[in-house]
């Protein structure tokens, strides 16, 4: 049940279900009390009822001649008659009775006091030395009833307050849970990146408390991500300048050296030097990636940052890459030099695994980034794996096998997908895009 | 081209170094700021090739710095920062070009003689003059009996004068681009290559403005 997920719906349920509980509890405890009190408060009527009527009854039973056998005494206006009642002699014949009494309710002579049959209350009572005694009976259905419609009117209240007390602790929890929704909000709102310091000023004691747990726990995992994110830019800077002074004088060599052996070797290790180049690159590159922590500062234009990028292509790829950029600024949380080395990636991997075709790069103006190149179809089975580390498209590839894999790290860490496609038009064709605001 | 190479590894600048020279050009190689400070004082350079991390301070203040006086010399960056927002940096405060280390020395080449040629106004490297076709970027010149081939010292001079058409270019600034910063220059050098430039490529190539320096003409 979708209310008993939330905590207002649990509270809600859980306070209704205690109220009716303890009111059943309470009107069963209530129902036995008073049945007490009405059995006393009947037994009392019938007592005094029997009482009062037995001296009468003597009386004109004396004066009388007893000579007709039981008398029944005629109403003095018809009415349903509550209480019965019957007169015996010593020997316990009747002498006299009430005009509805039935007879086999008063089967049995008893000793003075009560007793109950079946379906009645009878009350006994002796005079003149057990000469006559009175045996005067109500049904027991009158002291039910009574005793049902008190219970049921205390139940009554009951059926109008349950949904009021619904509604009104749902009210009630609903505003008392207020700072709780506003702290789930926030929490929500500030999506995987985002590990700036809750602001809530205004939240309850007992929140507060998980307001300075979450944020500690923010700093921390910030300064864990700074950290590794310097790491990763320290350790690059670091390699670059040495991998950069032996590429150099590699190739000084190579210029330097006569032709033969020696020469070729030099061409090998420049070689080789290239490749171990790119490959820490793309290793820092993958690293930084799944570090997280995409979100730049604030908003920035992507759209120079991906001028700069082209140019940098159109060096080394003249008229191979088509752009298609927007007039306006293209604001977006992804960190600047993220982007640049998200762009590179995706547009190398087209110019590494496409064919001589044009490239086709894209940004709309809704932030969406594409790069699209022409190739054989790739099967759906290799499309799934292309961004896996190491995984290159067809024993032809070439690159380093971490270029998708980048990407789509740093699609993760902005909180959307790399989208590939294959074909893209005609049975060919690749594509890459992602949405980046 | 006399070229300022201002970069703190040895290994690196020794080899950038070297390799500028191979192309003709003049290169000092200053390990620190202050020392490139004091060359820049003492000598005007055609182009800076700036290193961003050094021991005494940042490339980029350098940079901001020499701009803020008013230098229009061409300044290339040689960095280990990658980051495209430092690229950026740089390029807002001056700088001509970006290279982000490692690279590679053929493509540092081309990439002088791409600043170079912007500076001299004619971003094309293919020069016609007269009847000579002029790779600046090859250092090939084609006649019309074939192939030209200049000596490093000659193609020196005549770049320097392909860099200025029109503008006369003082015998000292022409030794300035031949001999590096600690080498004496004999007084009738530059007359000897004129000449040798002006038996292959056509008497007219080089004027002689006496007193002046030279111009360069049309063979």
């Amino acid at each position: 049940m979708k209310i008993m997920q939330s905590m207002r719906g649990q509270i809600a349920v859980g306070v209704s279900v205690m109220l009716v509980v303890l009111w059943l509890l309470a009107v069963l405890g209530s129902a036995f009390v008073i049945k007490g009190e009405i059995n006393e408060s009947f037994d009392a009527a019938l007592q005094e009822t029997g009482e009062r009527i037995l001296p009468l009854a003597v009386v004109e039973l004396i004066g009388s001649d007893g000579a007709n056998g039981a008398q029944r005494i005629l109403p003095i206006a018809q009415h349903d008659e509550k209480i019965t009642y019957v007169i015996r002699d010593a020997q316990g014949a009747i002498l006299m009775y009430s005009h509805d009494a039935d007879l086999k309710v008063f089967d049995r002579v008893s000793s003075d006091g009560f007793f109950t049959t079946q379906d009645h209350r009878v009350f006994s009572r002796s005079a003149v030395s057990g000469q006559y005694t009175i045996q005067v009976a109500e049904p027991l259905t009158h002291r039910q009833n009574a005793l049902r419609e008190t219970v049921l009117a205390m139940l009554v209240p009951l059926g109008v307050l349950l949904p009021l007390t619904l509604f009104g602790v749902a009210l009630w929890v609903t505003r008392a849970l207020r700072p709780l929704a506003h702290l789930s909000v926030a929490l929500r709102l500030k999506g995987a990146d985002d590990l700036t310091p809750l602001k809530l000023p205004f939240l309850r004691s007992e929140l507060v408390p998980i307001q300075h747990s979450a944020n500690r726990l923010m700093a921390r995992l910030s300064r864990t991500l700074e950290a590794e994110r310097a790491f990763a830019a320290n350790a690059a800077h670091e390699l670059r300048t040495p991998i950069a002074a032996t590429l150099a004088q590699t190739q000084r060599l190579v210029a330097e050296s006569p032709d033969g052996p020696l020469r070729q070797r030099a061409v090998t290790v420049e070689g080789e030097l290239k490749r171990l180049a790119r490959l820490a690159e793309k290793l820092m590159q993958l690293a930084r990636a799944e570090g997280g922590a995409m979100l730049g500062q604030g908003p920035a234009d992507l759209v120079p940052i991906l001028q700069v990028v082209l140019a940098d292509f159109a060096r080394g790829a003249v008229g191979r890459i088509v752009a298609d950029l927007p007039k306006g600024a293209v604001p977006s949380r992804l960190d600047p030099d993220a982007f640049a080395v998200l762009a590179r990636n995706m547009i190398e991997n087209a110019l590494v695994h496409g064919t001589d075709q044009p490239i086709k790069v894209a940004l709309t103006a809704d932030g969406t980034f594409s790069v699209a190149n022409d190739c054989p179809a790739i099967p759906p089975e290799v499309l799934s794996t292309l961004t896996m580390r190491f995984e290159r498209a067809g024993a032809q590839g070439s690159g380093s096998g971490l270029g998708l894999a980048i990407a789509a790290g740093i699609a993760r860490g902005l909180g959307h997908d790399l989208v590939l496609r294959s074909p893209v038009a005609n049975g060919r064709g690749f594509a890459v895009a992602l949405k980046l605001t | 081209m006399r070229i300022l190479l201002i970069e703190d590894d040895p290994g690196l600048g020794n080899a950038v170094r070297d390799q500028i020279a191979a192309e003709g050009h003049m290169p000092d190689l200053a390990p620190t700021l202050s020392y490139a400070r004091d060359l820049l004082a003492t000598m005007p350079y055609d182009l800076i090739l700036l290193d961003l991390g050094l021991p005494d301070g940042h490339g980029i203040d350098f940079l901001k710095a020499l701009r803020a006086k008013g230098s229009v010399t061409p300044v290339m960056i040689l960095t280990a920062h990658d980051r495209i927002t430092e690229r950026i940096e740089g390029l807002n405060a001056g700088a001509d070009d970006y290279m982000v280390k490692p690279f590679d020395l053929a493509e540092l080449s081309a990439r002088i003689a791409a600043v170079a040629r912007r500076y001299a106004g004619n971003p094309n490297p293919l020069i016609t003059l007269g009847a000579l076709k002029i790779d600046l970027a090859a250092h090939a010149i084609h006649g019309p009996k074939g192939q030209i081939d200049l000596s490093q010292r000659e193609w020196i001079i005549f770049e320097a004068l392909l860099q200025r058409p029109g503008q006369i270019v003082s015998k000292s600034q022409i030794e300035d681009q031949i001999y590096a910063f600690d080498s004496e220059v004999e007084s009738n050098t530059i007359e000897v290559y004129v000449s040798r430039l002006r038996k292959k490529l056509g008497k007219d190539v080089v004027q002689t403005l006496r007193g002046m320096g030279y111009r360069l003409g049309t063979p």
